[in-house]
């Protein structure tokens, strides 16, 4: 916001504030509103969005990753790789200290990884994760060594995830698990001070933080589950900031007076995957056909307020293994008829779309594909399946229709995250098989310490799925913030983080 | 002490009830999902080992009854365990369902508090101006989606007026958009039921014999029609009652209320079995009450049920 502008403002809001009985907000605290509410704030137990975007703020792990993905230094100053990716040594700060005084040290880091790798870790979903390390060794009070079970490429990224924060060893050992994961103790730039189940989480600033004090006093995080209720919050005035935001709610906060939306390139990709088995779709022609039998930047631009891009494979730009040259397939009804037609696929023919019902943007993404698939003279009908009975039920069993929805948001942003989950043998979003090739060359990225040659591999894995047409792959999807003018030095990160340390409120 | 045998008759049914919603609900939720299934959903190398483990450390891999047994068990000595997701259960659980209760007796105050008075002006003044327009004011609201309502009071009191807080308990101020959204479709029906049953009471002979006696207008219908006409109602609002309870979480969403519905509709996202379970069974208790309390609340009314 340019200086004028918010000194505008500032007189603006002066005079209204005597005429207005406006909720007031404290100052120096920021109030965001979310869907969800994680409801347990425990590093191991979570895979919630919800989570880092609250956490984040509490806790950090050995590296960071910044607004650009590029990783940072965190609670470790430096690291080396060594022994061909089999040892990595981290140099951890000195003088680090938990909210609870607890100092911070080599021991804790082993603490964290016996924890997050054993009995605890296990029941929780963060382990998965993690399994390429085999064990952390503690060579001095500021040096750690990770040995690994396998070499993984993708280690140091997973480091700074969730799973990966550092926790304090003395505080869980004292007070209990429970109550760990109800009033969660980091080394972070906040400071948790309560919590309320399914309603709101209370922060406030560490002025010990070991990169300076954050610029707010506090930090409060509303849980409200209804669209329209967290916009409702935020043009009365009783939060500032609104993540998860509807695309058809974007141009009502561009026209509101007191707000504004801020968006950033996220993780999440939307496609259908075609059955390739037991199927008309079994046909690479069809799967084609259906491929250039759509518009993608008319849905994107209908009802993603044009907030996301086209993609050719099931990644965005951000993305490790994204490929430039890789083009879609173009928007092409002619041709695709005439592929229809090469296949035996008769004028009429009917195909179901199975999707995931609670998606709102989705829903009516759905309903216009059935009509870009009419224009080619298919008659494609509808089927939305509650999450749980989609993600049980029918993906995983082979259980789907001509066409499901696949959607995904690899956090680590790297390739190999949602290809090895899509294309390689035995993997639930993969339930009819790709090819020999395609989990030869799943496996190879994986064992190979060389990024660029995994780059490579990457990109010829979505080169063959493009030719195979296993996807149609629709948009990436930008992530949309509505901010109160009041707020200033926002900056979103694209992994959907909220680490608030930069930001700060007008008075 | 024909109530008191009455009374534990319907306590034995209740057990029954109680048995069947909770088997039925345990197993049917199995059927739909594993929670070991959505707590990985977003992860990538999921092993079917991962899932063994996970399904392992829930208790999930004991037979079904085992797990049942369980929980009645704990449902039985209070002790409700652990959620999957969340923590221990009972603090959850009591919190939802004080801020659920309170929302439903107010919403039930707001709506007894307008429709009583207004169904007797109507049924005393029928055909008159007042009774065509309470008529097509109940119709009117009987019309609105609750969670319309909801968010049209949002924009009106929040938004434009910025009177009260869109959403969320702060207090007493955040009662009262949700109570009148549900007053309001309750009002519409009450009213109604109301009205009726005044207008067929004032009709019958007993009223006839107590206007001839020269009682007064007053004494008539506060006395002796409203009492007889009110066995109506409050059965009418013990079948309501669960249906008020599914309107509930509807609205509870509108408003971020944090009650049973939120709770539940929670719950069921996430597969989180032993949330909904408490949930459901407690709501089917509740129910099962309230009826309890409506047929005694009957002899209170009429002295001829209490004789039979």
């Amino acid at each position: 916001m340019t200086d004028l502008k918010s000194r505008l403002l500032i007189a603006a809001l002066a005079a209204t504030t005597a005429l207005t009985a406006a909720p007031a907000l404290a100052e120096g605290t920021l109030t965001v509103a979310q869907r969800q509410d994680p409801a347990n704030w425990d590093p191991v137990d979570t895979f919630l969005v919800a989570w880092g975007s609250v956490a984040s703020n509490i806790y950090d792990g050995l590296v960071r990753r910044d607004e650009n993905l590029d990783l940072q230094p965190g609670l470790a100053e430096s690291w080396e790789v060594l022994d061909e990716g089999m040892r990595i040594r981290f140099q951890l700060r000195e003088g680090v200290q938990f909210h609870n005084g607890e100092p911070f040290n080599a021991e804790a880091v082993k603490y964290t990884f016996d924890r997050l790798l054993g009995e605890v870790g296990g029941a929780g979903p963060q382990q998965s994760n993690y399994t390429t390390i085999d064990r952390v060794e503690v060579v001095d009070a500021t040096t750690v060594d990770f040995h690994m079970a396998q070499p993984d490429p993708v280690i140091l990224t997973k480091l700074s995830g969730y799973g990966a924060m550092i926790v304090p060893p003395q505080y869980i050992e004292e007070n209990g698990q429970e109550h760990f994961d109800m009033n969660p103790v980091g080394t972070g730039p906040f400071k948790f001070v309560s919590y309320e189940q399914g309603a709101r989480i209370e922060l406030k600033a560490n002025a010990d933080y070991f990169e300076g004090a954050p610029e707010l006093d506090g930090l409060v995080f509303r849980f409200i589950r209804e669209d329209a209720t967290r916009l409702a919050e935020l043009q009365s005035g009783g939060v500032d900031l609104v993540s998860d935001v509807a695309f058809s709610a974007v141009p009502t906060i561009e026209a509101a007076d007191n707000a504004g939306i801020v968006a950033v390139a996220g993780p999440s990709i939307y496609s259908l995957a075609l059955r390739t088995k037991d199927a008309v779709t079994e046909d690479v022609r069809v799967r084609r056909a259906l491929n250039m039998a759509i518009d993608k930047q008319a849905l994107i631009d209908a009802f993603l307020a044009g907030r996301g891009s086209p993609i050719a494979s099931l990644q965005g730009e951000l993305s490790f293994g994204h490929d430039p040259e890789l083009e879609g397939y173009p928007f092409d009804p002619q041709q695709a008829m005439a592929l229809l037609e090469e296949a035996g696929v008769a004028p009429g023919t009917e195909m179901t779309i199975d999707y995931r019902a609670g998606n709102s943007t989705f829903n009516e993404v759905a309903q216009a594909l059935t009509g870009f698939f009419a224009a080619v003279g298919l008659n494609v009908g509808l089927n939305p399946i509650e999450d749980g009975v989609f993600l049980n039920e029918i993906v995983p069993q082979g259980r789907t229709n001509e066409m499901y929805q696949f959607s995904w948001g690899g956090w680590t942003f790297d390739f190999d995250n949602t290809a090895y989950l899509t294309y390689h043998e035995g993997e639930k979003w993969n339930p009819y098989g790709t090819s020999d090739e395609m989990n030869a060359l799943l496996d190879e990225q994986r064992q190979s310490p060389d990024q660029k040659l995994r780059e490579e591999i990457l990109q010829k894995v979505a080169q063959l799925a493009h030719e195979e047409a296993y996807h149609i792959p629709l948009y990436n999807e930008e992530t949309v913030y509505a901010v109160a003018d009041r707020v200033e030095g926002f900056v979103p990160a694209p992994d959907k983080r909220l680490r608030l340390t930069d930001v700060s409120v007008a008075e | 002490m024909p109530i008191l045998s009455f009374i534990l008759k319907r306590v034995i049914q209740a057990g029954f009830v109680l048995v069947a919603v909770t088997l039925f609900v345990s197993f049917a939720i199995r059927l739909t999902g594993d929670p070991a299934v959505m707590m990985l959903r977003e992860s990538a190398n999921v092993t079917p080992e991962d899932l063994a483990r996970i399904r392992e450390g829930l208790g999930l891999n004991r037979p079904f009854l085992v797990q049942y047994g369980d929980f009645i068990g704990g449902l039985l000595t209070g002790e409700l365990g652990n959620s999957f997701f969340r923590g221990a259960i009972a603090p959850l659980i009591s919190g939802a369902l004080g801020a659920t209760l309170l929302l439903a007796l107010t919403s039930l105050a707001v709506s007894l508090l307008i429709s009583v008075p207004l169904g007797i002006y109507a049924a005393t003044h029928r055909g008159s101006f007042g009774d065509q327009l309470v008529r097509v004011l109940s119709l009117a609201g009987l019309s609105f989606p609750n969670f319309w309502l909801g968010i049209m009071l949002v924009l009106i009191f929040s938004v434009t007026l910025r009177w009260l807080p869109p959403s969320g308990f702060i207090g007493p101020q955040s009662l009262i958009m949700p109570a009148v959204t549900i007053g309001v479709i309750l009002t519409s029906t009450n009213l109604r039921i109301v009205r009726t049953t005044m207008l067929d009471v004032l009709s019958s002979q007993f009223i006839m014999v107590a206007r001839a006696k020269g009682l007064s207008q007053t004494a008539v219908i506060y006395k002796h029609a409203l009492r007889n006409s009110s066995i109506a109602l409050v059965t009418y609002l013990g079948l309501q009652f669960g249906s008020l309870m599914g309107g509930l979480v509807v609205v509870e969403l509108v408003f971020n209320w944090p009650g049973m519905g939120t709770l539940a509709i929670e719950a069921i996202a996430q597969r989180d079995y032993p949330i909904l379970q408490t949930v459901i069974s407690i709501l089917a208790v509740l129910i099962v009450a309230v009826n309890l309390l409506v047929d005694l609340t009957y002899m209170l009314l009429d002295p001829r049920i209490r004789l039979e």
